[in-house]
């Protein structure tokens, strides 16, 4: 279980978390959706340890990512998929792919390197395991990403708007992909702006407001008029992204 | 025969001064590199003291000019501390510490020009900071420095001319003595000077090769 309890984190005076509660277990596909500056890829970037809380408290199967020795352990038990990538541009595809199993899981190379080539297969991209990710796309770029994230083998899969930095066409190749792991039980914590295609995936959708988190509820209430519509910020919002 | 007239004997004098250059080039350098990497990870893992202190000396060795550090090593430390020193450790030790401290401010400017957001995504995974260094930092770092390091190096061969000065027998103090037995000053230090443009170039080519290599990673071949 992924547990956020009371979460607060200011940068300076501006408060960007502001006493946050969440609990994905696992199987499950959560959305968080706001909009921009809401805090939504600050909890991500607190969840995986890369921001120090002020206050409260993050589990990842009750590892404390607090404390530095249980850090460790629980940045073992998620990945991470970034927004702008993050690939390490000296490395091919299958090494970025196969680097933190390695070093980190300290499983045998050669394993991990089979794994890493089947990922890129499923992803369709088993003929550029040896490209640089300056001779990729970006669609491919993100697709390493998510082999990458995938190659630890996760109990949670943490996206942070995966799709932000990608045009439609590529959005959709990275999209289908997440899908197919969605039905496949993967656990997922999915900050996005593509409403759409987190309503066809997610169980439940959580919408984060300047920091606090505004409703959180199971995919069709959420999305029901006596549900989050009921709450105007949520129907402004999401009247303004649908006609976009 | 009179004295002033160039013999074959000559030719042996230029090349072992040219032995002792490249040699003192090569251990100071060596010593430098080293020097300047292992400053440049102490400061990565900003240790505290040891860090301020680093800096503070690479200061003090970047802003003086390095004849003066190689007359304070040679002359004033050893009356200072009564020591005995002779030219030739007194040179290693001074163009070993100037190399080290360009050295550390190519390796801080490079390690600093790799993206965070990689750094991150390495943390995130799992690596820890000295397999990030080594794995993500280190060789982009590397690849990236080797331009301005070439550049560096071909300096500290011509600064090595200085250490003439207190008498170890490099190729400029050959040529020197060479000079005042022969009076033919136009022919010595043009023979003198393209010995060290020789060298100076073989270094840069070495470097530019190495360069090529270390950044087969990135496409980009300029405008």
């Amino acid at each position: 279980m992924l547990k956020v309890d009371n979460v607060k984190k200011a940068f300076g005076q501006t408060t960007v978390l502001d006493g946050v509660n969440l609990t994905v277990n696992p199987g499950e596909v959560v959305s968080i959706l706001g909009s921009s500056g809401s805090g939504k890829s600050t909890l991500i970037r607190c969840i995986n340890g890369l921001e120090k809380l002020n206050a409260g408290r993050i589990t990842v199967d009750d590892f404390d990512v607090s404390k530095p020795k249980e850090l460790a352990e629980a940045r073992k038990r998620s990945a991470t998929v970034f927004q702008l990538f993050n690939l390490y541009p000296h490395m091919t595809a299958l090494q970025n792919i196969t680097l933190a199993p390695v070093e980190v899981l300290k499983r045998p190379k050669a394993e991990v390197e089979a794994e890493g080539r089947a990922l890129l297969q499923s992803v369709g991209l088993g003929d550029r395991a040896d490209a640089y990710p300056a001779q990729l796309s970006g669609g491919q770029r993100q697709r390493v990403g998510i082999c990458r994230a995938l190659a630890m083998k996760p109990r949670y899969l943490l996206l942070d708007e995966v799709t932000s930095a990608l045009d439609p066409e590529m959005t959709a190749e990275v999209l289908d992909i997440l899908a197919k792991l969605a039905k496949s039980g993967t656990t997922m914590v999915f900050v996005t702006h593509e409403i759409e295609f987190a309503r066809q995936i997610s169980n439940r959708i959580v919408f984060l407001e300047k920091g606090k988190l505004l409703v959180d509820l199971p995919t069709a209430e959420f999305f029901a008029a006596d549900g989050g519509l009921a709450q105007p910020r949520v129907a402004q919002f999401l009247s303004k992204m649908r006609k976009d | 025969m009179r004295y002033t007239e160039f013999t074959p004997f000559d030719l042996w004098l230029l090349a072992q001064g040219l032995g002792v250059t490249i040699g003192l080039f090569l251990v100071t350098s060596l010593i430098g590199l080293l020097l300047g990497a292992l400053w440049g990870v102490i400061r990565f893992y900003r240790v505290p003291v040891l860090t301020q202190v680093i800096t503070f000396i690479a200061e003090i060795l970047k802003n003086s000019p390095v004849l003066v550090q190689l007359f304070l090593v040679f002359f004033g430390f050893p009356a200072f501390f009564k020591l005995n020193m002779t030219p030739v450790n007194a040179a290693i030790i001074t163009l070993s510490l100037n190399t080290a401290a360009f050295v550390y401010v190519i390796a801080v400017s490079s390690i600093e020009s790799i993206g965070r957001d990689q750094i991150e995504a390495a943390r995130v995974f799992g690596l820890t900071r000295w397999q990030v260094l080594r794995h993500v930092i280190a060789p982009q770092a590397l690849a990236f420095s080797i331009g301005p390091l070439t550049a560096l190096l071909v300096n500290q061969l011509q600064v090595t001319s200085l250490i003439s000065v207190i008498g170890v027998m490099d190729l400029s103090k050959i040529g020197a003595n060479l000079n005042l037995r022969t009076l033919k000053p136009f022919i010595v230090w043009t023979a003198v000077g393209i010995l060290y443009y020789l060298s100076a170039k073989l270094v840069a080519t070495l470097g530019a090769k190495l360069e090529k290599r270390l950044r087969a990673h990135s496409a980009f071949r300029g405008l």
